[in-house]
């Protein structure tokens, strides 16, 4: 039993259509990109649609115990947990000791621009031109490798399934470095210079300042590039796609070329619709939580 | 109470999403004779294409669709040019919300046209046909007949062979290749010279489809590749064992590109045409292409087998359809009707160097020594004199032609083996089939 409003009733009903109308729009967009894809690819799921047929036979859950039991299924999830581990940690380390240095005053705008140009490239044009550096031919790694006598270790590198995925993951990583760096660079900019001065007089080391007092300040901004750099690894596609497709012979197929593959190759749009499921399944617990880790440090007070 | 009226609300809201979603299944053309025609007097049909390989072949197009234009007055047609990788799926979509195009190139294979025709989304031709009298070739048009219905137009023939730089050989003093020891001995010798043997690249795949097509077609004849490809004999067995060994025996050999898997198509051809390669093993759409670019002779040889000169793998390439929800058939009919004129087929064949489906009178044609080549062989596909084999992945399903072009990769990327991808073909096969 609530209590009792004074507000007159024309009012309270103004109120509600005001609410409403501002609600809206958020309301709308809600609906359009996310409530009525994913009820379009829940429908998917359960029916057996080959890209063509209108009216596709309900299968119920197959599709799902399919995937489940699909040896292709684990392996493309294995190179997305390689590709999570690596292309994850790479890109945090190497941004975040870069934009380290640049900060404590050892570079300057050259050397943001430099770092940050390959963020700036389309993925489409960094996979291809990659693509001609590990040529097995005329690429330049094999080049020099040849030149300076390690031809033992010049090899097709996008071709041979024990190099192919990391090939494509050094490209990633030196894709994403230039983005991690510089945000985490914003984020250096509000750091308590004093906090770092008195580590210093007390005897604190570079290693330990940048454990101690600076990642603290700036965790949740770290926390934000880790969740982004994360959520981009289960759902990587376009650098593989273009490099290697996947191949070869599945060697470096992760869960986004494989729902492709599926989907638009196989003409099993349904079965792609599943594995497209999948990587939201398991990317969104991840990115729930980084996010409320990220906003308690906020509320804390921590952080830049 | 609150609860239960947003739970009843969510769940309401959600069987409403489900069912719309339920409804964008597509709407497809219902079937040509369904679809109300558009019968103003100027018209405007769009023709879908994919992305020639080169800028010149678009503009040779571009030309010839004036031409068709001032012969047909009261039709234009616009152009729809799409990235060739896309075409699959950009069509598909396009013609399940009855938004595609009027007229359209696709593959005629059992995985491409056969599919649109299953789901009805492309028009009946056979009254056209029987009204033209179009002259396809028989073989062609059963290509292009699914349940009866002729469902498109087979736009050109194609053979795959082996390309082979005739100013390399004799330099080297080698000898056309009569049969596969010859083939393997040359390529050892090569190699000893710094020659690249083979411009092999299998970085896309299909390439790989290609491979076993003319080692196999040359190792089985046609009757061979008659039986396997329609179920009477098993693609486990020791001929296709033996002609994917062939592949990886070369490649472990270093007779191929060296990591094939990590080149891509057009990196091969380029290795061809600089003449770092010595044989290029692929189909005669290459052949333009290698005209324009190769500053040396090249020969063209069916692959051999292991007792004699081989046969080429022939067969159709890509057709041009009509989509069933346009709104303009008599038009794209009439555009069909075009291309299929003599003077067209001629000047395809002389300007793209497409062979057309149909007989072509090829005196005083302008044609290079390789083509010319390549126009009579293709004629005994048309006329049946011919012994050929066949391309696979133009007659098999989408599931065959994966473990096919997968299979190989492996093979040539040291993961599998002939027995265990001779073995996933056959599984496929049966799969397939059911």
């Amino acid at each position: 039993m609530g209590a009792v409003s004074n507000v007159p009733a024309v009012t309270r009903r103004a109120q509600a259509r005001l609410g409403i109308l501002l609600a809206l729009p958020v309301a709308i967009v809600t609906a359009v990109f996310f409530v009525f894809p994913m009820a379009n690819a829940l429908y998917y799921s359960v029916v057996d649609f080959d890209g063509l047929d209108p009216t596709p036979p309900f299968v119920g859950l197959r599709n799902f115990t399919e995937m489940f039991t699909d040896p292709a299924t684990w392996h493309a999830l294995g190179n997305n947990a390689i590709w999570i581990a690596i292309g994850t940690a790479a890109p945090m380390i190497i941004g975040l000791l870069v934009a380290v240095l640049i900060w404590s005053g050892r570079g300057g705008a050259t050397y943001r621009l430099l770092f940050f140009l390959p963020f700036m490239l389309p993925g489409v044009a960094i996979g291809i031109v990659w693509g001609w550096i590990y040529d097995p031919v005329n690429g330049w790694i094999n080049r020099v490798l040849n030149a300076i006598g390690l031809d033992g270790l010049s090899r097709g590198w996008l071709g041979d399934p024990k190099t192919a995925i990391f090939a494509v993951l050094a490209t990633a990583i030196w894709a994403t470095c230039g983005f991690v760096t510089m945000i985490i660079l914003s984020a250096l900019r509000n750091v308590d210079v004093e906090l770092v001065d008195a580590a210093r007089i007390d005897g604190a080391n570079a290693g330990q300042r940048l454990w101690h007092i600076l990642l603290p300040q700036i965790m949740p901004v770290f926390l934000m590039v880790l969740t982004l750099t994360l959520v981009g690894g289960f759902s990587v596609f376009d650098i593989i796609f273009i490099m290697t497709g996947g191949g070869p012979a599945d060697a470096t197929e992760v869960l986004g070329t494989y729902a492709y593959s599926s989907a638009f190759q196989l003409n099993r749009i349904s079965y792609g619709t599943v594995l497209a499921l999948l990587i939201t399944v398991l990317a969104v617990p991840f990115t729930i939580m980084l996010n409320r880790l990220q906003r308690r440090l906020s509320l804390q007070g921590l952080g830049a | 109470m609150k609860k239960i009226a947003f739970v009843a609300s969510a769940v309401l809201s959600t069987a409403t999403l489900l069912a719309t979603a339920a409804c964008t299944g597509g709407a497809p053309g219902t079937g040509s004779e369904d679809v109300k025609q558009d019968t103003s007097g100027q018209q405007e049909i769009r023709y879908m294409i994919g992305q020639p390989e080169d800028p010149a072949d678009l503009e040779l197009i571009k030309s010839d669709l004036k031409t068709f234009e001032t012969k047909n007055p009261g039709i234009t047609v616009k152009l729809d040019v799409i990235p060739s990788e896309n075409v699959r799926t950009v069509l598909q979509t396009q013609l399940r919300s009855g938004q595609g195009p009027d007229v359209f190139g696709y593959d005629t294979g059992p995985g491409f046209a056969g599919a649109l025709a299953k789901a009805g989304l492309v028009y009946d031709l056979t009254k056209a046909y029987a009204d033209k009298k179009w002259p396809i070739y028989d073989f062609a048009k059963k290509r292009v007949t699914f349940d009866g219905k002729i469902v498109g137009v087979p736009s050109q023939i194609e053979e795959v062979g082996v390309f082979y730089n005739k100013t390399l050989f004799a330099k080297y003093g080698i000898a056309e290749p009569k049969n596969l020891t010859e083939l393997t001995a040359a390529a050892e010798k090569l190699k000893q010279n710094n020659v690249v043997p083979f411009a092999v690249s299998d970085k896309e795949g299909w390439q790989g489809g290609h491979l076993l097509s003319m080692s196999l077609s040359s190792a089985v004849g046609s009757k061979g590749m008659d039986d396997l490809l329609n179920g009477r004999t098993s693609w486990n067995t020791q001929p296709v064992v033996d002609s994917l060994a062939v592949w990886k025996d070369w490649n472990d050999k270093k007779l191929l590109t060296p990591s094939p898997t990590a080149v891509s198509y057009d990196n091969a051809n380029a290795l061809f045409y600089s003449g770092k390669a010595a044989m290029n093993p692929t189909g005669s759409w290459l052949a333009l292409d290698i005209e324009r670019n190769a500053k040396f002779d090249v020969g063209f040889i069916p692959f051999p087998a292991k007792d004699g000169a081989g046969i080429f793998s022939g067969g159709l390439g890509s057709g041009t359809f009509v989509s069933a929800s346009t709104t303009k058939a008599d038009a794209s009919i009439k555009f069909l009707d075009y291309l299929l004129t003599p003077e067209h087929g001629r000047w395809a064949a002389e300007k793209l160097q497409d062979i057309p489906a149909y007989p072509i009178d090829t005196n005083g044609m302008t044609a290079s020594p390789l083509f010319k080549q390549v126009l009579d062989d293709s004629a005994k596909i048309a006329d049946g004199t011919g012994d050929f084999g066949y391309n696979i992945d133009v007659l098999t399903t989408d599931v065959f032609n994966n473990a096919m072009w997968k299979g190989i990769q492996g093979i040539l990327s040291g993961q599998g083996d002939a027995a265990k991808v001779a073995a996933q073909l056959q599984s496929a096969y049966e799969k397939s089939a059911k």
